[in-house]
């Protein structure tokens, strides 16, 4: 029997691309694709893959909470990372959300067969990076010390997260509640608790929570940008 | 004669698949690939490529500077820009660097092959997010 894939990227040229080689494999099979994660996790629930490869910057539901979801409706679920950086941060959470594999966008071509054959045998892959971050906080725990590699639990539930998100993205209470089929009195309770947990007066201030914790990612404005700094971004 | 495509992006796995994308389409042949635009440069010279399609931010040298030094070298090569900035402003600056089409890659799949049909015609193509795509002759 085949292994059943299911991909979840925003960019469906990086989907086409991770299609290509991924079939390359005879006993694997790309059962399916979604554009956020809200869409993921309502195809993985129907469709039953074995493997979930999850872009972690995606519109309406981004891929950590998209894995914090999958792994509370099925711990069965085999989520592994695509992502664009490899921050200390990303590692961490990804971890705690439950990923089992990690790999980096820039080199999904080389380490993404690895990767899935890994999690097909129950096993877990990181790149080295990541292992350097796993190494540093076992350090720190058994030092004692409560230093940045402990991973910090989430402030908000996960439902409060997904609503922060799409409120950051933009979206009105009423819009909110249409996309999680809610009464909108129901996301502005959640909204209100959302500001006194965080301590926030202002959507502003939401705003850059979401962009400080992953929830949204925003690309450079290109209009600071000269050509010269563009080659190190 | 097939459209001779050349592409150059940093990450492997949108070359892969743009790839995918433009192998689908008889007449067309990719026929090399890089990950910068120094090396877009380098390996292009021998090969001769009809159209060039180029990310904007790559490492050692971003494409509106490759796009430059280019169309310098081979007048007569198109440049079709693919990149994730979906900004008017970057958009006048690729095609003041020489460039004849721009397609955000959120919108590559959709975009893509009207772009390459475009250029391959020596016409302007550009499509930014949530705007109408605009084919120049």
């Amino acid at each position: 029997m085949k292994l059943r894939i299911l991909l979840v990227d925003d960019h469906e040229i990086v989907r086409s691309g991770l299609r290509a080689l991924l079939e390359r494999h005879s006993d694997w099979e790309v059962c399916g694709e979604a554009s956020d994660g809200r869409e993921a996790v309502e195809k993985a629930l129907r469709l039953k893959p074995d493997v979930v490869i999850v872009d972690i910057g995606m519109p309406k539901l981004n891929g950590l909470d998209t894995t914090r979801q999958l792994l509370q409706h099925d711990p069965q679920f085999k989520v592994i990372v695509l992502t664009i950086t490899d921050s200390d941060q990303v590692i961490r959470e990804s971890l705690a959300a439950g990923a089992r594999g990690f790999i980096l966008k820039s080199d999904a071509a080389r380490d993404l067969m690895s990767a899935v054959e890994a999690v097909e045998n129950d096993r877990m892959f990181f790149t080295p990076r990541v292992n350097d971050v796993v190494l540093a906080g076992f350090l720190d725990q058994g030092n004692g010390s409560s230093g940045n590699a402990t991973p910090k639990l989430p402030v908000l539930t996960a439902r409060e997260r997904e609503i922060t998100q799409l409120l950051a993205e933009g979206n009105s209470s009423k819009e909110v509640a249409c996309l999680l089929n809610l009464s909108t009195k129901t996301v502005e309770t959640h909204r209100s608790n959302i500001m006194r947990k965080l301590s926030f007066h202002s959507i502003r201030d939401l705003v850059v929570y979401a962009i400080k914790n992953n929830l949204i990612q925003i690309e450079m404005p290109s209009s600071s940008q000269t050509p010269t700094d563009l080659t190190a971004a | 004669m097939a459209v001779r495509i050349f592409l150059v992006d940093d990450h492997p796995i949108v070359r892969q698949g743009l790839k995918t994308l433009l192998e689908g389409r008889v007449g067309w042949e990719v026929i090399g690939e890089a990950s910068d635009g120094a090396e877009a440069l380098q390996k292009s010279s021998d090969l001769k490529p009809d159209i060039m399609v180029l990310d904007v931010t790559m490492p050692r040298m971003n494409g509106l500077e490759a796009c430059r030094l280019l169309r310098k070298r081979s007048p007569q090569l198109e440049i079709l820009f693919v990149t994730q900035h979906d900004s008017p402003q970057m958009m006048r600056e690729a095609l003041e660097a020489g460039g004849r089409g721009y397609v955000v890659k959120s919108n590559a799949a959709r975009d893509l092959l009207a772009a390459i049909e475009a250029v391959s015609q020596h016409r302007v193509f550009i499509a930014l997010n949530g705007r109408d795509s605009a084919n120049l002759r």
